[in-house]
């Protein structure tokens, strides 16, 4: 179980914790270097290391604090990427349907809370999993309680994704805060899906010539996107102490859930975008834009993970 | 099938603070639930910290938008009269606030602008632009714009000089005003003390006027701002003088 305590004693929470801080000193020293003399305009490189600066340790500061405040961390941050959704797409003048989801998002937490009635880890898992049935139930209930009909289907779809893909299946994350293998799973999880982006960065910036798919996001690359699956692949192998438990098969699997769904997960905000017509979902973290622009990965990833392991690994109730 | 029309926020890719100090602002339900709850608790605390009373609450109207009026001598003032108004209204009650002290950094702008929901006013600089926007405010249905015409917080507890710009908003204006006196402000919470002391407090409101008849000008707007402030001094004498009458007429 995830306390500060357990997180002092756990080998792999200190070399993460480790790794995450050389990350940021290297990090910091190599763009002092480059921007010293190579004499390039690197400002805005500069302000998103800054707020890598902020993010590594909050991050590490909800991870070290326990379960509690890793899922309280993760509601709040459903909460306020669906914030820049509703926001974005015009949802948040309807009070009652952003309203339910917010109550929805906070019900994904309290479910990630709560002790299984059912015996056996922590977490309601049988609820967690349903929650979206009684979500969008309560959400079909506005129109008919208002009597309206005009232009309530957008309404209801747009909500019923905002909810499922925000709240609920970024809520996975939370979730598997209630696993007893949570440090390597959690750490291992943002900590690769972070990497898989800097290497399709990296990767397509190097040998990127085909565009990979110019209608949702102009900027990525065929030759990115396979760099970066080849380094999710390899990844798990050279980080097995996080899960020493795993066989070939398990990281291979993780290995495919990071390198795919992770560059999924960045297509899929981004064709959110698009559609939109905006370029960054918020303004909150400067230089990397808004919550969801930051964890678009993770939404995608962090459900196909947690259900990986559940299967080999625990068959809850 | 036709393509789906969205309506992004205007301060989606703004910072929390860019899009705190625009107005008017475009809050979601969040804002709404924490405002609403900050409300309850400041009505709490005025209510067993200060015993807090108000009279003259058959003076506001019941529809419509209208503008309240009061001294000001204390950051007690806008809590208190946005508690005298009923909680359904609480989004559209806007206190105007110095743009130059409440929209300088982060916390106070958060506050006045979740919390208190106020309008932030330019004293100094781009005074005729605040005005514009009290002015569209106060024309759309059901909204509540309360001034502190003094523009500042007394520094003695004396009723300050009335600004004439609450003149140049007023006349020619159908909206009608609601003169307030609030005493006791002074003493529990003046511009000296750090913390608020559980002195007394009491608001009086007084009745509705309308100034349309009134030619917008520079005298006009002059002779309204010291008719307003006559009218709340008179509440203010009137009160010290019997004041039990006032509450059970």
């Amino acid at each position: 179980m995830m306390s500060p305590n357990a997180a002092l004693n756990d080998p792999v929470f200190r070399v993460y914790a480790v790794v995450a801080l050389s990350l940021l000193v290297f990090g910091g020293v190599l763009l002092g270097i480059i921007s010293r003399f190579l004499k390039q305009e690197m400002s805005s490189i500069w302000k998103t290391y800054r707020s890598w600066l902020i993010i590594v340790p909050v991050f590490f500061g909800f991870m070290f604090a326990g379960r509690g405040p890793v899922i309280v961390g993760t509601t709040l941050l459903g909460i306020f990427g669906f914030k820049e959704y509703a926001k974005a797409t015009g949802l948040y003048r309807d009070w009652w349907i952003t309203g339910i989801v917010y109550l929805g998002i906070i019900a994904v937490g309290l479910t990630s809370l709560v002790a299984n009635p059912h015996g056996g880890q922590p977490g309601w898992y049988g609820l967690f999993m349903t929650l979206p049935v009684y979500i969008v139930a309560l959400l079909i209930l506005v129109p008919i309680m208002e009597n309206r009909a005009k232009g309530q289907l957008q309404t209801l779809a747009l909500s019923i994704m905002g909810f499922i893909y925000i709240g609920w299946m970024f809520g996975h994350l939370g979730y598997l805060a209630n696993d007893p293998h949570a440090y390597g799973y959690l750490l291992y999880l943002v900590f690769a899906v972070e990497l898989n982006d800097v290497a399709a960065f990296t990767c397509g910036r190097l040998f990127g010539k085909h565009k990979l798919r110019d209608r949702v996001s102009p900027g990525k690359t065929l030759e990115g996107a396979l760099g970066a699956l080849a380094f999710s692949m390899v990844l798990p192998w050279v980080c097995r102490f996080s899960f020493p438990h795993f066989g070939v098969l398990q990281l291979v699997l993780t290995g495919l859930i990071v390198g795919i769904g992770g560059q999924l997960g960045d297509l899929a905000i981004s064709m959110i975008k698009r559609d939109l017509g905006v370029k960054d979902m918020g303004a909150l973290i400067p230089g990397h834009g808004g919550i969801l622009d930051r964890v678009d990965s993770l939404i995608y990833t962090a459900p196909l993970f947690m259900h990986m392991v559940d299967y080999f690994y625990n068959q809850p109730g | 099938m036709k393509h789906w029309r969205y309506d992004t926020a205007e301060d989606l890719e703004q910072s929390m603070i860019e899009r705190l100090k625009h107005f008017p602002r475009e809050p979601d339900i969040l804002v709404y639930m924490i405002r609403s709850f900050a409300a309850v608790c400041m009505r709490a605390w005025l209510r067993i910290y200060h015993r807090y009373e108000i009279s003259g609450l058959e003076n506001l109207p019941s529809r419509g938008s209208f503008v309240m009026v009061a001294n000001h001598s204390s950051h007690l003032d806008a809590p208190c009269l946005i508690s005298a108004l009923p909680l359904r209204k609480l989004n559209h009650v806007f206190p105007a606030a110095a743009a130059d002290y409440f929209f300088q950094n982060v916390p106070r702008i958060w506050f006045a602008a979740v919390v208190v929901n106020s309008l932030p006013f330019g004293r100094t600089v781009r005074v005729r632009q605040s005005l514009c926007l009290c002015e569209k405010l106060i024309e759309n249905p059901d909204n509540v714009l309360i001034i502190f015409p003094e523009g500042t917080r007394t520094a003695t507890g004396e009723l300050g000089h009335f600004r004439p710009g609450i003149g140049a908003l007023l006349a020619g204006c159908k909206v009608p005003v609601l003169p307030c006196y609030l005493d006791g402000a002074y003493a529990a919470w003046n511009r000296h003390q750090h913390i608020p002391r559980p002195k007394k407090l009491k608001l009086v409101i007084g009745p509705p006027r309308i100034f349309d008849q009134l030619t917008p000008g520079k005298e006009s707007s002059a002779a309204l701002a010291v008719e307003l402030q006559q009218a709340v001094q008179e509440l203010a004498t009137h009160h010290e003088h019997h004041g039990t009458h006032l509450q059970n007429p």
